[in-house]
């Protein structure tokens, strides 16, 4: 029979594996409409993060009202980084300047200048060491099932996680908001003439991604106690691969990337030794990248 | 009043005069034909008119307001619809929401209501989406994905998702372009109901026969002007038109 040992590494390597399909999902739907990387989605991780202890060290209000104050900070951040960031580089709204590879190049750059912006003003303000949290907000109180102990913050992760994947689906396929996401990003000029306000939908397309980046950091921030300006570098680059093995524009395949980076993370840790760890996610890339080029649920699908 | 004015526009790329002083109309329910050999400038009139590239000088009123300036979406908004001549249908998405969308954006976005607003629940919407549909008969395959469809009904498909916008004004810009003579002629049978049902037209085509065919006007462009506007049978015989299309032998 299996050791509990085992069983309690795949449930460590599958909470983290949701923890990055949270990122990745925020990046993905951002770069289905757009066609660009969002470097900064790290950084919207991050200060959701300490929008959520500034919250919890002024007020101490309970932690649903943290987790929706935060996801509107998120919803905030993703507008505002969309003006400062990419809409100044749309100057013409022709499909060939929207996916244009100047376009994506510029916005590489600018994205990554706030994300640094973001980090360096954070560590300024705060120091680059750990914040403490109150000990009554941390989710990590365990939680024994048979043999295999989990905590708190397993089980609320994964229930967000899998309601934020729910709603979007529903938004994306059932409501008018979705259904103008999705023609954008299948091709912005021919929904623009037929009455659908782009530069709306993109930004409402920012803000969603950014609220689900924000409460990702909020929900990890809260499971480790560890929220510190740096928090959002590696599972922005995790989330990155995720998306980039899911085919780049596919949510589910994102998703489920996400989650074989956790396990197989949790496996490399208790199999070979936990510097190993990160060699597996970049070595899944490299194989993706070589055999895969489409990605892995990528070519013929819808985007988004 | 005409439904739409065209006065006086001419639009610079540079040194480049696209469009030079060109002065037009087309009345409510009228069939008008643009036409000219490539280059001509059809198509940067065209994105004159929609509002896709500003004007350099000169004014466009669109049911006796001014439109130039307004942002594509708001244009196609207040009744004026388009669709493409390399076709710019959503493939990965069903006929149904294919046409949705033109739903969708002709009844605006409140900001409420398009977070909120259902899709499939709202019976203004998805009546809208099947009139159209059933307008240009797709309607028995709106659960079909748009790629899976054959070039044609991808046309028409596009038509569709224009004329779930109810618009006053619908461009149809090279419908023909691709199709075959008996898809050609259909075309020109399906363009013509529309127009007798009191929807005006206006149709910028390349090749002359479809728009000689069906058009009660023509305009002729070349090199950015206007060199005819008249009845097809007034253009064909026009001296200046024959030579644009044919040059003239000195």
């Amino acid at each position: 029979m299996f050791d509990p040992y085992y069983l309690q590494q795949l449930a460590i390597g599958l909470s983290q594996g949701v923890i990055y399909a949270l990122m990745a999902i925020g990046f993905t739907l951002i770069f289905g409409v757009l066609n660009v990387v969002n470097f900064a989605h790290g950084e919207v991780y991050t200060v959701g993060a300490f929008a959520g202890l500034l919250l919890i060290t002024a007020f101490a209000p309970p932690f649903l009202v943290v987790l929706f104050v935060v996801l509107a900070v998120g919803a905030a951040l993703g507008f505002g980084l969309e003006r400062i960031a990419f809409k100044p580089f749309r100057r013409f709204s022709d499909e060939a300047s929207l996916k244009s590879r100047a376009m994506r190049e510029s916005t590489l750059m600018s994205s990554l200048a706030v994300s640094i912006v973001a980090r360096e003003g954070l560590e300024i303000a705060f120091g680059s060491q750990m914040q403490t949290l109150p000990f009554e907000y941390l989710i990590n109180k365990p939680i024994a099932i048979g043999p295999v102990t989990i905590v708190t913050g397993d089980v609320i992760i994964f229930v967000v996680a899998a309601l934020m994947l729910g709603g979007l689906q529903y938004l994306l396929t059932k409501t008018r908001v979705g259904l103008s996401i999705r023609a954008v990003s299948a091709n912005p000029l021919g929904a623009k003439y037929v009455g659908i306000d782009t530069d709306r939908t993109i930004v409402t397309t920012f803000a969603i991604g950014s609220m689900m980046g924000a409460g990702a950091g909020i929900l990890v921030g809260l499971y480790y106690g560890a929220i510190f300006p740096a928090m959002g570098f590696v599972p922005g680059i995790k989330a990155f691969v995720a998306m980039v093995m899911g085919g780049l524009s596919s949510i589910p395949g994102a998703v489920i990337c996400a989650l074989l980076l956790g396990l197989s993370e949790g496996l490399a840790t208790t199999f070979i030794s936990s510097n190993w760890a990160d060699m597996v996610a970049y070595g899944f890339l490299i194989v993706t990248l070589i055999f895969f080029p489409q990605g892995l649920f990528g070519a013929g699908r819808e985007r988004v | 009043m005409s439904l739409l004015e065209i006065e006086n526009v001419t639009r610079r790329f540079g040194g480049l005069v696209a469009v030079d002083d060109v002065t037009t109309r087309v009345e409510a329910g009228e069939l008008v034909g643009l036409i000219g050999p490539n280059g001509a400038g059809k198509t940067t009139l065209f994105n004159l008119i929609s509002g896709f590239t500003a004007l350099t000088s000169g004014a466009v009123r669109f049911k006796g307001a001014a439109i130039d300036g307004s942002k594509p979406h708001v244009i196609a908004a207040r009744g004026m619809s388009r669709t493409f001549q390399n076709l710019r249908v959503f493939p990965n998405m069903s006929v149904f929401d294919n046409v949705s969308v033109g739903s969708v954006g002709a009844m605006g976005q409140s900001a409420f209501a398009a977070v909120f607003g259902r899709r499939g629940r709202s019976d203004a919407i998805s009546a809208r989406t099947w009139e159209a549909l059933e307008r240009v008969g797709l309607a028995e395959q709106s659960e079909e994905l748009a790629a899976n469809l054959s070039y044609g009904k991808r046309k028409y498909l596009e038509i569709a998702r224009a004329l779930a916008m109810r618009p006053d004004l619908l461009i149809l810009d090279e419908p023909a372009a691709g199709l075959n003579d008996s898809e050609t002629a259909e075309l020109a049978r399906f363009i013509r109901t529309l127009n007798d049902d009191g929807l005006a037209v206006m149709l910028v085509e390349h090749d002359m026969n479809l728009v000689m065919g069906i058009c009660s006007r023509v305009v002729v462009l070349a090199s950015g002007r206007k060199i005819a506007d008249a009845e097809p049978a007034v253009v064909r015989a026009d001296p200046a038109v024959l030579e644009a299309y044919l040059g003239v032998d000195e």
